[in-house]
């Protein structure tokens, strides 16, 4: 979160040989949903689609939004889900969930999508081979807002998560809608307490609790739990982590019911406390089958503020009642709930945790598991996109330069890599080497070079030592503490 | 032959029914079932329990008996007190809570009995009372009456099915005209919620009768007509799941049950002619 005022946007770092190279896309701010090669040349831009997120289908299709409610009456409801051709045609696209007449608006449909949406043929939407999204039918899954009344969980208006299911012809064959399982989520008393107080209240629409702010919704597909009898983990059901409660959780596609679960607390057992508590996080989703790690979870655990319980000193009513000032991706056993892998400012190569505000994006983000066992990150409030090798070496950062005019922000909610196959409309691109620059020389034009024009010995002066005895325990001293 | 009002402490329903009898001079005993009469009650449910509706929030109260029938729930037992038997079918065990009635049925009764009924929802009303009342078109009449005299606050309007099908669903011949006039005054009442169940319609009589649930596109063709009556899309509409032990026709009992995620293509379906068409949970 330390950021100069002046810093290189675009491609930063490209290794090419550690690298898995191809296409991303991403929703940059403001402008529309922008394709970008390895070396951050800008292959198309649609301009002006929104993305919540943007995917890419293989053809060069692009998924995507034509607008957003008025924010005056919708929290980030989409007004559909569209499927776009390389040249910007709509080929597909769904909008019936929600029949929406605000005041001074046109009346109109809109699927009120938010977060994520699943085409069939793929569980989470990014490239996993043999398992390519269908670009011509199939169905799709959209997470979308409904707003709700529940008296088990406050006399408040909520604006509630659901999961549909949508034919190619835009029939809803399948709906979960959260609040109906509100009693499965095991909110403690307290928790309950300040939820029926304050539902997340949100001003949108003359008040409406997004209590939960589910982020993310994605198949598990095909895996080994299953296959060795564990129903939890039907290739059908569905994973889904929610920003407020610090909920991840697995629903069944078939019952609905809720099958598998970590959160909202983190202190009860051994297992959760060794997994740490996760806040206000995003991505969660089961590795799939073919990219190596497949059957772990992926998570960017943000940070930040999040979740409901007893008041505290950072927050006196008891809402928002966890805070971390850094982010951490996990990559856990869904069964042992064992970290498996993890980038975390540690890994990063920050001074823990006196430095680690450097990785740290404490709302939006993802994570995709790449083919080559790096991972895709998605620090998405600085809009910084990094690729990491599975020994946590930067082999790919680029930089957002889009920021809005209406949101000063260069924000990228979720940035997802593809092959270059999936687009046939341009050639492969040349991929050119971007050497990491040493920062400490660095400089701009008229800025003077590294080092001292005059070197002085002082005689008598001890060296210097690490950080032990900084203002605050970091690193050593804090594993000795532990200890 | 000895009345017998089985009460709740506190039940204001029951004060209402209570004075009711006084000022008619109607003997009766009372049995608070909170009270005094709680053994009486527990052994009069026991032996009656297969006659007395008990729903998610308990036993509605009050509840009467002559010794030979049983009338549970204000309506069903004002209207008995004040009519005897004529107006049994136009009242049912009610769900609302608090100063809501309803179990009001406007299509079943005798509609020569409408100066009766109308004579009980009056006293309902004045009672200060607020009214549900259902009806799937038959007797629009009596249902013109009650919008007229402001008798209810909701009406629930069943539509049965499309045009063609609506006499068979019913039962009974009923000119659509009736159904239209009646959806159209319904859409006057201060609140009114339009829904279908999606039945099973014997289509072929016969031995061996060919049954089937009605289908997505003809509940869509109710959705079109409550919108052609209304000249509007945007009633609240409920497409409701078929309770097959509830059915009258033993046929219709061994067509097995719709589960909620099969209403699903039923509402993609209606809501090209009602925007605000809603599912029945399970």
């Amino acid at each position: 979160m330390t950021y100069p005022s002046v810093y290189p946007t675009g491609a930063t770092i490209y290794n090419p040989e550690k690298c898995w190279s191809g296409y991303t896309i991403f929703q940059a701010r403001e402008l529309g949903a922008l394709l970008i090669d390895m070396n951050g040349g800008e292959v198309n831009l649609w301009k002006g689609l929104h993305g919540f997120p943007n995917q890419l289908l293989p053809g060069g299709y692009v998924l995507g939004h034509t607008g957003l409610r008025n924010n005056a009456f919708g929290m980030q409801d989409q007004l559909d889900l569209v499927q776009v051709d390389w040249e910007g045609n709509i080929v597909w696209k769904f909008n019936q969930y929600e029949y929406i007449e605000d005041p001074g608006e046109e009346a109109q449909w809109m699927a009120r999508q938010h977060h994520d949406y699943q085409r069939e043929g793929n569980p989470v939407g990014y490239y996993v081979p043999g398992m390519e999204p269908v670009v011509d039918g199939g169905n799709t899954l959209l997470l979308c807002h409904k707003n709700v009344k529940n008296p088990d969980i406050t006399d408040k208006n909520l604006l509630d998560d659901v999961i549909i299911e949508v034919d190619r012809e835009g029939n809803i064959v399948w709906e979960w809608s959260c609040n109906e399982h509100f009693n499965e989520f095991e909110f403690s008393e307290a928790a309950k307490n300040i939820l029926a107080r304050d539902p997340n209240m949100r001003t949108a629409g003359g008040g409406m609790g997004d209590w939960m702010h589910i982020n993310c919704m994605s198949k598990l597909g095909p895996n080994k739990w299953y296959d060795a009898g564990d129903e939890r983990f039907h290739p059908e059901n569905i994973a889904w982590c929610a920003r407020e409660s610090n909920i991840l959780a697995i629903i069944s596609k078939k019952t609905g019911e809720i099958v598998w679960k970590v959160g909202p607390d983190y202190d009860t057992s051994k297992e959760l406390r060794e997994l740490g508590w996760i806040i206000g996080p995003h991505h969660f989703h089961m590795i799939p089958r073919g990219l190596p790690g497949e059957g772990n979870m992926l998570i960017f655990d943000n940070g930040g503020w999040a979740g409901y319980g007893l008041p505290n000193p950072c927050s006196s009513k008891g809402r928002m009642n966890v805070l971390r000032d850094y982010s951490r991706v996990l990559e856990f056993d869904p069964k042992t709930l064992k970290i498996v892998w993890q980038y975390t400012p540690i890994e990063a190569g920050l001074v823990h945790p006196s430095d680690s505000n450097r990785f740290y994006s404490p709302f939006i983000s993802g994570a995709q598991r790449l083919p080559n066992g790096n991972t895709l990150i998605t620090e998405g409030s600085g809009g910084r996109l990094i690729e990491v090798t599975a020994e946590h070496e930067i082999v790919w950062e680029y930089i957002s330069p889009y920021w809005g005019d209406k949101f000063k922000i260069n924000m990228v909610y979720r940035a997802y890599r593809v092959p270059y196959e999936w687009v046939p409309q341009v050639d492969k691109p040349v991929e050119t080497p971007i050497e990491p620059k040493d920062v400490a020389k660095f400089r701009m034009p008229g800025a003077a070079p590294l080092g001292p024009k005059k070197q002085t010995e002082v005689p008598g002066v001890k060296p210097y030592q690490g950080s032990t005895a900084l203002c605050v325990a970091a690193d050593d001293e804090l594993d000795n503490l532990d200890k | 032959m000895i009345n017998t009002l089985y009460t709740a402490t506190g039940c204001t329903r029951c004060k209402i029914v209570k004075r009711f009898m006084e000022e008619r001079d109607i003997p009766y005993t009372e049995k608070d079932m909170k009270a005094e009469g709680k053994e009486e009650f527990q052994q009069f449910y026991k032996a009656n329990r297969k006659y007395i509706y008990r729903g998610e929030n308990g036993i509605e109260f009050p509840v009467f008996t002559n010794g030979e029938a049983i009338y549970q729930g204000i309506g069903p037992a004002v209207a008995y007190l004040h009519f005897n038997g004529k107006l049994d079918e136009f009242f049912s065990i009610g769900v609302l809570h608090k100063e809501w009635v309803d179990g009001i049925y406007v299509s079943h009764g005798n509609p020569e009995y409408a100066g009766e009924f109308i004579e009980v929802l009056r006293f309902l009303k004045n009672n200060n009372l607020k009214l549900q009342v259902d009806t799937n078109g038959k007797n629009n009449h009596i249902l013109r009456q009650i919008l007229d005299e402001g008798l209810a606050d909701i009406v629930i309007m069943n539509v049965l099915g499309p045009e063609e099908l609506y006499s068979k669903i019913l039962g009974e011949d009923i000119n659509i005209d009736e159904v239209k006039k009646s959806i159209e005054t319904a859409a006057k009442f201060p609140e009114v919620h339009f829904q279908t169940t999606v039945v099973p319609v014997v289509r072929q009589e016969g031995d061996s009768p060919e049954i089937s649930y009605l289908a997505p596109e003809e509940v869509a063709e109710a959705a079109k007509l409550i919108e052609e009556v209304t000249e509007s899309k945007k009633n609240p509409y409920l497409i409701k799941l078929f309770k097959t032990k509830e059915a009258k026709d033993k046929r219709l009992k061994a067509v097995g049950p719709l589960s909620a995620a099969n209403l699903m293509p039923y509402r993609s379906k209606a809501r090209a002619y009602q925007v605000f068409t809603e599912v029945e949970k399970a």
